[in-house]
């Protein structure tokens, strides 16, 4: 039977943004559709409304012609469209089983009946009985598709599935969700990753600011077209100069070894590598894998054996972040929001959070306002942050501009380290990019760099070595032109 | 119709107005409470609010009672501002008066200059030592500041209990549960004759520019800041956190125990087992009241200070009972976490334009 889903007309506005202007699309099954744009484009804001999160200031939804009326989730459910949202929404102590017979009416005899009957065909195979903690992310987010397809969904939508999958698991996702398609379940895929719609999809819808830009088939695109629409103007493509070997080495990690009481922490085991002057070391993994642990010993966050950091000839290990600062070490943290800058406070007071003792900032104790401020100019114009208001309050920058001013706060002190963890989470492309030709000038000046990133693509393009680490090990480490994006799917897996 | 909308961001004005917004809020509840027990609403809120600062001695009556909440309240905003929950300031008000009064016993029939000075010391000291549990046992053993510092209050009145029964009661006494009356150079200097306000209230004062300053004007006010904002950014920042907690609850102790000292010095003048109608609990609400800044904590101390000598008019010339007192208490801060939400949402009228 066909499916035909219809936007026509939605309009969502925020307060000081417009989410979705006008939006009308429309979608056939037997097609999987992609839904492009960059952070903030509106695609969730859609896709929100599709499946009742959110109601729509003006608009309508129509399935196989019957108006929808979307006011809550439970309504998207019953008008048979299923979402797979980015995070899963799974508890993580009950079984596979309880999380599926949760929200379902069915008794347990034929629900389970009914998930083995899924599970055959689908060739998925995951225990229903033990805990979802022990779950591997591809496995839960089975689960969440097979939360789907109990109610045999006429649409299933997609939201940014992949961000947290092996390249493997990817692929397998990617077969599962064609054989959804050919049996006739309308597929919409949203992302910003253009290399999966060209994998995967048929026909691609690029929103920008909120409007529908263009709706295309996939034939008729390539990478760059579609990237070009999706940002609005022709992007350069940065490229790394390979860099001098240098034998020079900066920092040197030795067994370090960190045994958390937080059982929701992974430990870190035997962590042993070294950077040289001018390196970019790529720390690739799957989130959760220790990225955060490893971060933090290596901020001082976490303090460790003094021996088992030693940065320019100085055993470092045991120094707070402040301490490790005055050696010329800097930070970026993957939390913008809740750890590298105060929201609520103004862009200067969170260029005071770097304080080194040749910035003046704070003299016996007291504030040294000037100084501080002075410095926040420097900053604002040297990164390029869009504004030139320093009194602003944090939260009124965009991630990209607020990215670049956490950035342009570390490097301004000219540190010889800067180690950073998802520098361009979240990012829009222009500002990736901003952010990837800064870091590529650091290691140009015979700086060194340590990026731990999730984002494989980020790691090839910027890294001269590159390890994984998985369950709190480390990889051997490779040299960043011997490896391919799958052989460190295979590794960020798990596998050697 | 009327909808709710989130505002882009906490509104400024807001962050003033709804504290008044909050006391005519607990007016209009209050003189409806009034109503419903068979008063004129009016006549008893004016017996409540404005008959006992009518004249001079109740205007110093009204400074006696806001001393010692705008001292407290300045010291648990140090506290409150760097995210940890001292609740505990009666404790540390109690145990910087029995160490103050057991210093002023010891001089007991002496006269000099120097006596009032190490008098007002000892309590500041026994204010910060009896914080300084709390904070220890948070920074080095990962305890719950909000109940070792909550159960410590029933502690130190205890203890206080046992020493105006049993060792430092008044030999001349006739068993009546007190000490001795402390001699003249251990007593807070009255500032007007007849009335009761004495001495402590520059002291208050002085905590109060003292705390602006730290606040908006050192680096400690601005670790506190962050700290308050979010602990993860402090620890990135590379704070010394546990110096900072230590430090926060030893100038709130310190605070606390001061105002103490002045209940004992002043209008009491000995120990005894009330020595304070629960300053150490109200002035948390005084602090929230006065948005923890402190300009806004001096008017806050001096409404909720109302609220005391109101109870005791109104039961006096009306019958009320005066525990109305601490409803009246309790409401203001129902009334001020309710109007919060006006922070974060506004009502937004629809139809009247698009």
């Amino acid at each position: 039977m066909n499916t035909n889903l219809k936007i026509s007309n939605v309009t969502k506005i925020y307060p000081g943004c417009v989410a979705n202007n006008n939006v009308s699309l429309e979608f056939n099954s037997g097609k999987i559709y992609a839904l492009l744009g960059e952070n903030g484009a509106g695609k969730s804001t859609l896709v929100k409304i599709l499946s009742g999160v959110i109601i729509p200031d003006e608009g309508e939804i129509y399935l196989n012609e019957n108006n929808l009326k979307l006011n809550s989730p439970s309504d998207a459910k019953k008008n048979d469209i299923g979402m797979v949202f980015q995070h899963f929404n799974l508890f993580e102590t009950l079984s596979v089983f309880e999380n599926l017979i949760i929200d379902s009416d069915e008794q347990r005899e034929s629900l389970r009946e009914k998930i083995d009957t899924i599970m055959k065909k689908y060739n998925f195979s995951i225990d229903l009985d033990i805990p979802v903690l022990n779950l591997s992310a591809g496995q839960k987010q089975k689960v969440e598709i097979i939360r789907c397809l109990i109610r045999s969904p006429k649409v299933l939508i997609m939201d940014e599935p992949t961000s947290v999958l092996t390249e493997q698991e990817t692929s397998e996702l990617f077969l599962s969700l064609k054989k959804f398609s050919e049996e006739g379940i309308l597929i919409i895929y949203i992302t910003h990753k253009l290399k999966e719609v060209m994998q995967l999809c048929d026909e691609v819808a690029v929103m920008r600011r909120g409007k529908l830009v263009s709706v295309s088939e996939i034939k008729n695109e390539n990478i760059e077209s579609l990237a070009n629409k999706m940002v609005g103007q022709n992007l350069k493509t940065i490229k790394k100069k390979k860099a001098k070997t240098s034998s020079d080495q900066l920092i040197k990690i030795t067994n370090l070894n960190f045994t958390s009481e937080d059982p929701f922490e992974t430990n870190l085991m035997d962590i042993n590598f070294s950077v040289n002057r001018g390196e970019c070391l790529g720390i690739a993994g799957i989130s959760g894998n220790g990225q955060s642990e490893l971060f933090q010993v290596l901020s001082g966050e976490i303090i460790s054996e003094k021996n088992s950091i030693e940065f320019n000839k100085n055993y470092i290990g045991d120094l707070n972040p402040q301490e490790r600062r005055e050696y010329l070490m800097a930070f970026s943290p993957e939390d913008r929001l809740e750890q590298a800058a105060i929201p609520q406070m103004k862009i200067f007071e969170n260029v005071a959070l770097n304080n080194f003792k040749s910035s003046n900032f704070f003299n016996n104790g007291l504030i040294n306002e000037n100084k501080i401020k002075e410095h926040s100019k420097k900053i604002i114009s040297d990164f390029n942050v869009n504004t030139e208001n320093i009194e602003l309050k944090s939260q009124f920058l965009s991630g990209g501009n607020l990215q670049k001013l956490i950035i342009g706060r570390e490097l301004i002190t000219s540190p010889d380290l800067l180690i950073c963890f998802n520098p361009t989470w979240g990012l829009d492309v222009g500002a990736i990019n901003y952010i990837h030709e800064t870091l590529i000038k650091i290691n140009e000046q015979n700086k060194s760099i340590i990026l731990i990133s999730t984002d494989t693509d980020e790691l090839l393009k910027l890294s001269d070595k590159i390890s994984v680490i998985h369950k709190g090990k480390l990889s051997k480490i490779m040299n960043a032109e011997e490896v391919t994006s799958e052989k460190l799917g295979i590794l960020m897996g798990g596998a050697n | 119709m009327i909808k709710i909308v989130k505002r882009d961001q906490p509104s400024r004005a807001i962050f003033f107005f709804t504290p008044v917004l909050a006391i005519f809020l607990t007016l209009v509840a209050g003189g409806l409470i009034f109503f419903i027990l068979g008063f004129k609403p009016f006549e008893a809120l004016k017996f409540f609010f404005i008959v006992p600062i009518a004249d001079k001695y109740g205007f110093s009556e009204l400074l006696l009672k806001a001393t010692p909440l705008c001292l407290i309240a300045i010291g648990l905003s140090f506290c409150f501002k760097s995210n940890n929950w001292n609740i505990g300031a009666e404790g540390q008000l109690t145990f910087g008066a029995i160490v103050s009064g057991g210093v002023a016993l010891l001089f007991y029939e002496q006269e000099g200059f120097y006596i009032l000075p190490i008098v007002i010391l000892a309590g500041a000291i026994g204010g910060m030592l009896y914080a300084s549990i709390p904070a220890i046992l948070k920074t080095y053993f990962n305890t719950n500041e909000i109940l070792v510092s909550l159960m410590l209050v029933y502690v130190s009145k205890l203890i206080l209990d046992y020493l105006v029964v049993g060792p430092w009661s008044n030999p001349e006494g006739f068993n009546f549960p007190e000490t001795r009356q402390f001699s003249d150079s251990a007593k807070l200097p009255l500032l007007f004759e007849g009335l009761r306000i004495h001495a402590g209230i520059f002291l208050a004062l002085a905590a109060v520019v003292i705390s602006w300053f730290v606040f908006y004007k050192t680096y400690l006010g601005f670790q506190m800041k962050v700290s308050g904002f979010s602990l993860k950014t402090a620890k990135y920042a590379g704070y010394k956190g546990k110096k900072m907690i230590i430090l926060v609850f030893l100038i709130s102790g310190a605070c606390a125990g001061l105002a103490g000292v002045g209940e004992i010095t002043g209008p009491i003048g000995q120990l005894h087992r009330e020595i304070s109608p629960d300053y150490g609990f109200t002035a948390i609400i005084v602090a929230f009241l006065g948005r923890l800044h402190p300009v806004g904590i001096i008017f806050a101390s001096l409404v909720v200070a109302i609220t005391y000598l109101g109870a005791e008019t109104a039961q006096i010339f009306m019958q009320i009972p005066k525990y109305t007192g601490q409803v009246f208490q309790g409401m203001i801060l129902f009334f001020l976490l309710a109007s919060d939400y006006l922070l974060f949402f506004k009502f937004k009228f629809i139809g009247s334009k698009k």
